[in-house]
């Protein structure tokens, strides 16, 4: 078996993902005027004080990733490229050969981007929205950002949660147990256990 | 006022000149502009286009202090185009009267009239005599030719009014002059009728009671007085300023306008021969000759049984003023300063901020040996010696605060701007330590009273001798609550023996003793009857053995449609809600104006009192007696001997007609009317804390002073609420653009406003509504201040201090209020 | 959801509509209409400046729900012309506020028509503010949704509302809106500011000249960007969502999960 994930990593990303489901849920809720949404929180009041502190825990949450995948979602060579340009094997019925791939592939670097900027923006404008008074235009932006953001969120969540389990077998164990068999890792992250010195 | 606030409604024109309404007045507003949805038109003539004039059909802009030019110009143009009333001003005015052919005027005398006496700065008013007949009567000319009678003296006398003349003094264009002369003119014609509101504007200046004589003479050539929506109407500028002049808290009369005695009238047959004015004329109803039953009931009233023939109904024991003597407020704190009183009553007032000349005011305090602060919070007057400027280590002065109940917490009636006297009731209890004044006077009097008793004293007799009966009392003597209802009681007044008209046959019973007395026709000379203020009489009173307090009652009914409802309140005198409405018909007794009757004589209707036929109808008559024209019909001006309206007026110290007269601070060197800059006979102060400069590049420009509708007085109460404090936070001096602009002073900047006396910081409020005068030729800039703040609260003198501070210790000639309205300061920036 | 927005805008136009009719002609400035709306209100006063005008607060603040403005413009007759103009919510017909608040029953709308708020059920998300054409909504201390409510309170108890009570001129009436409207066309006022804007205001203004001379705006109208977010965004929510799962089975029935290449080797093998 490889560890492929820490123990702090995974209950790291169950708090995130955690927090974040109740925010979407939530989120959901405020924009749609949901009234039975609201009423599984108990009133408007407690709902937003769930969404706020919800954030709170997703914003520290989402900074802690950082040191778990910014420096390698940060590195790309001529693989990613290839990689992209296959579509990363999922377009096709037939089996597909990827090209040598790191530690997270382009796919998994990608996405990480785009929730980390998403995070930020959603984070951060929901902070505005929480706590500055009496700026017109920086409050009304911050209800456009934290919406758009929330948008991407609700695409990118549902496709990560295929990805990493139907559409992957054998992921989900990463998140679970943290760990792969060898041959599964040496296919999957060739360069990473090269790099690692177990390939 | 003559008429009253519902009455504005009824008017075609209402000229707002010396006031405004909007800000300071807004519920009279209502009236105001009820009449325009009639069709009305409102006239505002004023420095500065304030909320008033936002509501006008017509505005005029007029520099400070030049109101009788403004006026004389009118008349002048009134009497060119023959717009006056002539049946009314023949009939019901002295118009025709001769004058006596030594009288000259001001055309003649270089700005003086005859009889001055320069050294002494006062008239002798020999020359501003009537001619009387053989019968001692005043001698007529009804055709108005006679070059002797009041109308050519009036036409000669404002033929120097000229528009150019007027325009180059009060900056007014002529364009406008015009204007607003034709539009107030057009109610010179019996069923149009016109208004004038006024207030301080007027008042507060050293020509200010002449300002009302002009309007006056005005009303009077156009016949609007005793008619509705006429009359000259005084916007009283506290809710009870009314009342308390009514009861005599100024210096120079007693309750009820009775002048107070000076001491060289010795006895009560003295003060009733030298105060009761008489007249020949059978037709003259000369009301005031009624003096002596008035001022022997009031004696009654306040002595009770100690006050008995024998020893003159206690005339002996009233206070009185030596000859000549003026006790008015500005005296008051001169003679302060000059360490003549030991102690000092500041009752219900902040003379350290109301006062003209505050610093001179706030070091007089510091002269007392003590002070009593009565009101509801501590003020600048209270606290003047932790002021700016103040050393509290060199002043001796103890102060001691007795907090007072407001007028919510307490029960009792206020008496409006039309003599309504509107009884009032407790709303809560008064907070903390707070007292009605009631309870502070009947403790201040009872140890008074103790401490003569015990100690003896100078003269005690005016002490001990007062009645003070008005509630049940303690085993020690003291009223323990003043019951308010049985002071105006007293007020109202008693029959204390059975009174009989004798000059019935046989006598016919007036009133039984014990029961309050029905009306003041009916007060006695003899000392049977008592009553604490002849006016208010029939205020509290009884009918058919029911005792009424008709000032608390609340009838809706207005059968004449004019808005007096007649069963509302209570207005003095005996509930007449319009004053000379006996000029309000032809000498036949029939309406002017028959769409706006305020009484009618209807020959057929039974008296109520006489049992006969012939009655009037509508508001209650001044005076029951039939028509004119008719045999035992009187004269419409009852309160005048003479009878008529006074056109020239010999009553005043400063002339029979009014004369422009520049401010004692002006901008001119000169006054364009006449060699006399200023009304020659205003008492001038000559401390260096009196300075006062004129024309000069120190004090380049025109200043008065205002209020707001946010606040209140000197602010003492609303300087405290947080609303009205959030709406209007801060001392702030208007301006125009011009005068910002040569100043560098941008809007919402601190400046400084600074006269001959003192300064004051101000916000500048830059604006279009005050416009540069062109005054002869030169501009002159105007400036204008709120009098509303003091330096004690907001605490951290985010507030500003008071205008006062800026304003001269100069009075009005008649009246000596002072001349807060027109002064000369200059502005810098901070 | 629209649906139910479309019902409350739609059940503002009935008969029983309660307005207010403001009078700039016959305002006189005197501002009992904000001492009185505080008293009612029991709202604190705050501290203030003068910048160097009557008006303040300078403008709606938690605590004044509404004020006078005093506009000094250009006349004809004379050297200014000088106007009060009551500024306060505007009960909108399709009120903006209404629409874009998430809280239910934090913004809603009486049976008299006024947009009423419980600030119980206010989360304190400040999209109203964004959602106002007048710029109205304001915040108190604990970020609650604070302004002018109509006095539906005392509307209940058959009184109208304080401001309404105090003018002395009638510049604030209060009645039936369409009374109101007759009252100020009788009047001689061709236009009434609000008649048919937002399908309706609940406070209407008889202006004697263009709206812009007063202060107001021409053609109010609900912010752009909430209609982007009404129009737009909120469906992209519940598309993009809808969207991804339905593309995620979509994929998973007809490409199916990832192979690789050996496994399709180890087959043949």
């Amino acid at each position: 078996m490889v560890r492929k994930a820490s123990v702090e990593e995974i209950i790291n990303h169950w708090i995130l993902a955690g927090s974040c489901i109740l925010l979407i849920i939530t989120g959901y809720g405020f924009l749609f005027k949901i009234e039975q949404i609201y009423a599984l929180f108990g009133s408007n009041i407690t709902m937003k004080i769930v969404h706020n502190w919800a954030g709170v825990v997703f914003t520290v949450s989402l900074f802690a990733t950082l040191f778990n995948y910014l420096h390698e979602a940060l590195a790309y060579d001529a693989n990613d490229w290839a990689w992209i340009k296959m579509g990363g094997g999922y377009l096709s019925k037939k089996h597909t050969v990827a090209p040598p791939m790191g530690k997270f592939n382009t796919g998994q670097k990608f996405y990480y981007l785009v929730i980390l900027l998403a995070g930020i923006a959603i984070s951060a404008s929901g902070f505005s929205i929480w706590l500055v008074q009496d700026n017109r235009s920086l409050t009304l932006a911050s209800h456009l950002t934290h919406n758009l953001a929330f948008v991407l969120f609700v695409m990118a969540v549902p496709v990560h949660a295929y990805l990493g389990t139907l559409a992957n077998p054998g992921t989900l164990r990463i998140m679970i147990y943290g760990t792969v068999p060898l041959e599964f890792a040496k296919k999957k992250y060739p360069k990473w256990m090269k790099e690692i010195g177990k390939m | 006022m003559t008429n009253h606030w519902i009455d504005i409604r009824n008017a075609d024109v209402i000229l707002v000149m010396g006031s405004n309404p909007a800000s300071n007045h807004p519920i009279s507003m209502k009236w105001i502009m009820k009449a325009q949805e009639r069709g009305g038109k409102l006239i505002v003539v004023d420095p500065r286009f304030t909320q008033t004039a936002a509501k006008a059909n017509l505005y005029a802009p007029m520099r400070s202090g030049t109101d009788i030019a403004f006026l004389g110009g009118m008349i002048k143009y009134i009497l060119e185009n023959n717009l006056y009333f002539k049946e009314y001003v023949v009939k019901y005015t002295n118009a025709p009267f001769l004058i006596n052919a030594d009288f000259k005027g001001p055309g003649d005398l270089g700005g003086l009239f005859s009889g001055y006496d320069d050294k002494a700065r006062k008239y002798d008013k020999k020359t501003w005599s009537f001619q009387m007949d053989e019968n001692g009567v005043p001698k007529k000319d009804p055709t108005l030719q006679d070059p002797h009678c009041v109308h050519q003296l009036l036409k000669k006398h404002y033929s120097r009014y000229t528009i150019d003349k007027v325009s180059n003094i009060t900056g007014t264009p002529k364009e406008k002059l015009l204007e607003v002369y034709k539009l107030y003119a057009s109610t010179g014609k019996p069923n149009r009728v016109g208004t004038e509101l006024y207030a301080m504007g007027w008042t507060q200046h050293t020509i200010g009671t002449q300002n009302i004589r002009a309007m006056s003479i005005i009303q009077l050539l156009l016949g609007n007085v005793g008619m509705a929506g006429g009359g000259i109407n005084a916007l009283r500028g506290e809710s009870n300023v009314q009342g308390s002049t009514d009861h005599g808290l100024l210096f120079n009369t007693l309750t009820g306008y009775l002048p107070t005695p000076t001491g060289t009238i010795a006895d009560l047959k003295s003060y009733i021969e030298t105060y009761t004015p008489k007249t020949k004329d059978p037709k003259s109803v000369n009301w005031w000759s009624n003096r002596g039953k008035y001022i022997t009931s009031y004696l009654k009233a306040i002595y009770g049984h100690a006050a008995q023939k024998e020893n003159d109904f206690g005339y002996s024991w009233l206070p009185k003023l030596d000859e000549g003597m003026n006790a008015s407020w500005l005296m008051l704190f001169d003679q302060m300063l000059k360490e003549k009183f030991e102690g000092f009553f500041a009752w219900g007032q902040n003379p350290a901020c109301s006062g003209a000349n505050s610093n001179k005011t706030r070091s007089a305090l510091a002269k007392l040996k003590w002070m009593v602060n009565v009101n509801l919070f501590d003020n600048e007057t209270g606290s003047f010696w932790r002021g700016p400027g103040m050393n509290p280590r060199d002043i001796q002065t103890e102060v001691f605060l007795l907090p007072a109940a407001s007028s919510v917490e307490k029960e009792g009636s206020i008496s409006n701007s039309g003599r309504w006297a509107q009884w009032r009731y407790k709303a809560i209890a008064p907070i903390g330590q707070s007292k009605p004044d009631s309870a502070i006077m009947n403790e201040l009097y009872f140890r008074v009273k103790k401490l003569y008793q015990k100690e003896g004293g100078k003269f005690p007799a005016p002490i001990l001798n007062l009645t003070w009966d008005y509630g049940e009392k303690g085993p020690d003597g003291k009223v323990k609550e003043v019951n308010i209802h049985s002071v105006a009681k007293e007020i109202n007044g008693y029959y204390l023996e059975d009174v009989y008209d004798k000059t019935a046959t046989p006598p016919k019973l007036l009133g039984k003793k014990g029961d309050l007395c029905a009306t003041f026709v009916q007060l006695q000379s003899d000392g049977t009857t008592s009553c604490g203020n002849w006016i208010y009489s029939q205020s509290y009173t009884q009918k058919e053995g029911k005792i009424i307090n008709m000032m608390a009652r609340r009838g809706k009914n207005d059968p004449t449609g004019l808005g007096m409802y007649p069963e509302w309140s209570w207005a003095w005198p005996v509930n007449r809600r319009i004053i000379y409405n006996r000029a309000s018909v032809d000498p036949q007794g029939k309406p002017w104006d028959s769409k706006r009757a305020v009484i009618k004589w209807d020959p057929v209707k039974e008296d109520p009192v006489s049992k006969k036929p012939g009655t009037w109808v509508g508001d209650v008559p001044d005076g029951p007696a039939p028509p004119m024209a008719t045999e035992k019909g009187k004269y419409p001006f009852i309160m005048l001997a003479s009878g008529v309206g006074a056109i020239f007026g010999p009553g005043l110290v400063d002339g029979p007609f009014p004369e422009h007269y520049e401010a004692l601070e002006c901008p001119l060197e000169e006054n364009l009317m006449s060699k006399q800059r200023i009304n020659p006979t205003i008492k001038l102060f000559g401390e260096k804390e009196d300075a006062y400069f004129s024309c000069n590049v120190q004090y380049p420009f025109v200043a008065t002073t205002y209020r707001v509708s946010e606040h209140w007085q000197t602010g003492v109460m609303t300087r405290h609420e947080p609303w009205q404090l959030e709406l209007q936070p801060q001392m702030f001096v208007e301006m125009s653009e011009e005068l910002a602009k040569e100043k560098g002073i941008k809007n919402g900047e601190k400046v400084i406003v600074k006269s001959g006396r003192g300064q004051v910081w101000a916000i500048a409020v830059v604006t279009n509504r005050f416009k540069p005068f062109k005054i002869a030729g030169s501009t002159v800039h105007q400036v204008g201040i709120p009098w509303h703040f003091g330096w004690q609260y907001p605490e951290d003198g985010s507030g500003g201090d008071s205008a006062n501070l800026l304003t001269p210790t100069i009075g009005d000639a008649n009246t000596m209020i002072p001349e807060s309205k027109a002064f000369m300061v200059n502005v810098v920036k901070a | 959801m629209w649906l139910r927005h479309r019902g409350e805008i739609m059940s503002a136009i009935t008969e029983n509509r309660k307005a207010l009719l403001i009078s700039p002609e016959l305002c006189i400035g005197c501002r009992g209409c904000q001492t009185a709306c505080k008293n009612w209100n029991q709202l604190p006063g705050q501290k203030t400046k003068n910048y160097g005008t009557m008006q303040n607060p300078p403008d709606l603040t938690p605590s004044a729900f509404n004020i006078i403005r005093y506009n000094e413009v250009p006349s004809d007759t004379n050297a200014v012309r000088w106007l009060f103009v009551s500024r306060r919510c505007m009960h909108c017909g399709d009120a903006g506020c209404m629409k874009i608040c998430p809280a239910p029953g934090a913004i809603y709308r009486t049976k008299d028509g006024a947009v009423a708020y419980d600030k119980d059920k206010c989360i304190g998300c400040k999209l109203c503010v964004a959602g106002c054409p007048f710029d109205v909504p304001r915040y108190d201390a604990q970020g609650k949704i604070s302004k002018c409510h109509l006095c539906f309170d005392r509307i209940a108890d058959g009184l109208s509302p304080a401001c309404a009570k105090t003018c002395p001129t009638g510049a604030i009436r209060f009645g039936d809106r369409d009374a109101l409207i007759d009252t100020a066309k009788k009047a001689g006022y061709a236009k009434v500011y609000g008649e048919a804007d937002l399908t309706g205001l609940g406070t209407l203004y008889a202006f004697k000249d263009a709206p812009k001379i007063y202060g107001m705006n021409e053609n109010p109208a609900i912010p752009e960007s909430i209609i982007f977010w009404n129009t737009v965004l909120k469906p992209l929510a519940v598309i993009g969502l809808g969207g991804v799962v339905a593309g995620a089975l979509l994929h998973y029935v007809t490409i199916g999960p990832h192979k690789d290449a050996d496994e399709e080797v180890k087959k043949h093998e």
